[in-house]
């Protein structure tokens, strides 16, 4: 079943596109990595997503229902945890919990049961009591987590969740989202690479807002990994890494800081050629060849690389 | 209007916990005190003036007394009304608590009502209690009092401040500043004032409740056009309230 399906979503602010016709669909009990740079139109599509946004044109459905205006069928089975979750100062972690239950229509009994579930999950029940007030950044977006999931959201929208977090509050919460795949589907926006890598199964990388590609992050290393060697030689490898620049088949090649010595990274524009003939530059080099490897690239490679393409690999 | 229970209380809590009702109460409280209290001694305080002085101060009535506390409230109630609406959805809109809120299944129209509902309590219990504290000071200093002709005129004081807050509720929810919102309802609310002194049109403006209810004492015509006016400008000011958080983009 799909979680999440948009139809030529498209955001227009004045002459601005935010988004550009957004065709996606996001499968159930997923963590979707909705990854791109600032501006990328990331915000504009949890927003729309959500119903706080109107599309210029174009439709989207979450959880089965249609968004739109005065849909509260949606708010009933979605979650949201805004970029910067805001709270009523006054209030206790507790009582924003039991006012979010109240909202939800749970009866006195069950929210109360649910505030504690919550809280010892987020493990701000020792600070339950204490005015929102006096909550670090990290405790707040941790109440953000657990008012988002007081209605067992079938999908829940997560929008920067780290991004002004320290690495231990970053830890915490990409520890919570791991926790809560098993009953909901999550649609993370982030630009942060390495938390998409570690805990996104699905990823689509959006700029400028367009979608440049949906994939799981196994098959984004797959399609990308066979375009970059590694190559270790025992003497000064610099003349030869400049002598490829000139090959049309390589795209780039540059000398890399490697475990002790410097390291040759190729990345082959034509893979396949670059795989039979390498081997043989090498050897007619007359450098000694210490290691040869086809590298998986890092998810920040493959982002640039789809980001400076446009997509169009 | 799903979601209305749970956000009043909300909105009752944040009255009692931001003192909204303290300041509110000790505000109104102060002139129910102080109104009798002044016109009492007045004379006395003209003698002690000076003794080249030579002014005549009829003694004060009761009526006097009551009237002059309700100008006072009508006057310094439309600034307290807007001071304390005029943030109400804006601050809530700036500050990103409304999509919290409102991404949970509850209506604009709750969120909106709610919030006027709240405040017009606060400010009808601490018009109740100021004006049975001046009524029950006014009795004690001056004399009886025409208790069911004040009544009368703490109710058209009251439709009128609910008034006040729908208005600044309307435009704290068309605007993302608190103070655009409250400038903007304290322009109208002084240009409705300054319309409900001219002929003819004055008597159908909010603002002809409160000279309806201080001629109440001596009997005058009723203004009851102005009254259904008020009332219908207050549901018009809710309910656009609410279409406009619909169409704002949060």
């Amino acid at each position: 079943m799909t979680a999440i399906k948009t139809e030529g979503l498209t955001k227009k602010y004045g002459a601005v596109t935010a988004l550009d016709h957004l065709d996606l669909e996001v499968p159930d009990n997923v963590v979707f990595g909705f990854l791109g740079p600032n501006g990328a139109g990331k915000t504009t599509t949890v927003r729309l997503l959500t119903g706080f946004s109107r599309p210029t044109s174009g439709s989207c459905w979450v959880a089965g229902e249609k968004v739109g205006e005065g849909n509260l069928g949606l708010q009933a089975k979605t979650g949201l945890l805004p970029d910067v979750p805001s709270f009523y100062p006054w209030m206790s972690g507790r009582e924003f919990m039991r006012y979010v239950g109240e909202l939800h229509g749970l009866r006195p009994q069950e929210n109360d049961r649910r505030a504690e579930e919550l809280l010892e999950l987020v493990e701000l029940r020792k600070a339950a009591g204490r005015r929102i007030g006096g909550y670090s950044r990290g405790m707040r977006q941790r109440l953000g987590v657990a008012q988002a999931l007081v209605n067992h959201p079938k999908v829940l929208f997560m929008d920067e969740p780290t991004s002004a977090l320290d690495p231990i509050g970053r830890r915490e919460i990409l520890a919570l989202i791991q926790r809560l795949t098993e009953s909901a589907s999550i649609f993370m926006s982030t630009h942060i690479l390495s938390d998409v890598e570690r805990v996104c199964s699905v990823v689509g990388i959006v700029d400028k807002g367009k979608l440049l590609t949906v994939s799981t992050v196994e098959g984004l290393r797959e399609k990308y990994a066979r375009s970059v060697f590694e190559i270790e030689f025992i003497e000064d490898a610099a003349q030869f890494a400049d002598s490829l620049k000139k090959v049309p088949w390589i795209s780039e090649s540059k000398l890399v800081p490697g475990n002790g010595d410097q390291k040759l990274r190729v990345r082959a524009a034509e893979v396949e050629k670059a795989r039979k003939e390498l081997p043989q530059l090498i050897a007619s080099s007359g450098l000694t060849l210490c290691r040869y490897e086809l590298v998986m690239p890092d998810l920040e490679e493959i982002f640039m690389e789809i980001l400076s393409s446009g997509g169009g690999r | 209007m799903k979601g209305f229970g749970p956000l009043l209380k909300k909105e009752i809590m944040e009255q009692l916990r931001t003192y909204r009702v303290v300041v509110v109460g000790g505000v109104f409280l102060l002139f129910g005190l102080t109104t009798p209290l002044l016109l009492k001694y007045l004379p006395e305080f003209i003698k002690l003036a000076g003794e080249q002085m030579q002014i005549t101060v009829p003694p004060p009535t009761a009526a006097q007394s009551l009237v002059e506390y309700s100008g006072t409230i009508g006057q310094i109630g439309v600034l307290v009304a807007v001071l304390v609406a005029m943030g109400c959805v804006a601050n809530e809109l700036q500050r990103g608590t409304a999509v919290i809120t409102l991404s949970k299944p509850a209506t604009r129209a709750a969120f909106v009502t709610a919030k006027l509902a709240a405040m017009s309590l606060t400010f009808l219990a601490s018009l109740a209690v100021s004006s049975a504290v001046c009524l029950g000071y006014t009795v004690w200093l001056i004399g009886p009092a025409d208790a069911q002709s004040f009544l009368a005129l703490n109710l058209l004081v009251a439709v009128f401040l609910v008034f006040c807050l729908a208005v600044t509720v309307l435009f704290s929810s068309l605007f993302r500043s608190s103070l655009a919102a409250g400038g903007t309802s304290i322009g109208l609310l002084v240009a409705q004032a300054g319309l409900s002194v001219l002929p003819f049109i004055g008597d159908y403006m909010p603002g002809k409740l409160l000279g309806w209810g201080n001629a109440l004492f001596v009997g005058t015509k009723s203004y009851w056009p102005a009254f259904a006016i008020t009332v219908i400008l207050s549901v018009l000011c809710v309910y656009a309230a609410q279409r406009a958080l619909k169409n704002k983009e949060m």
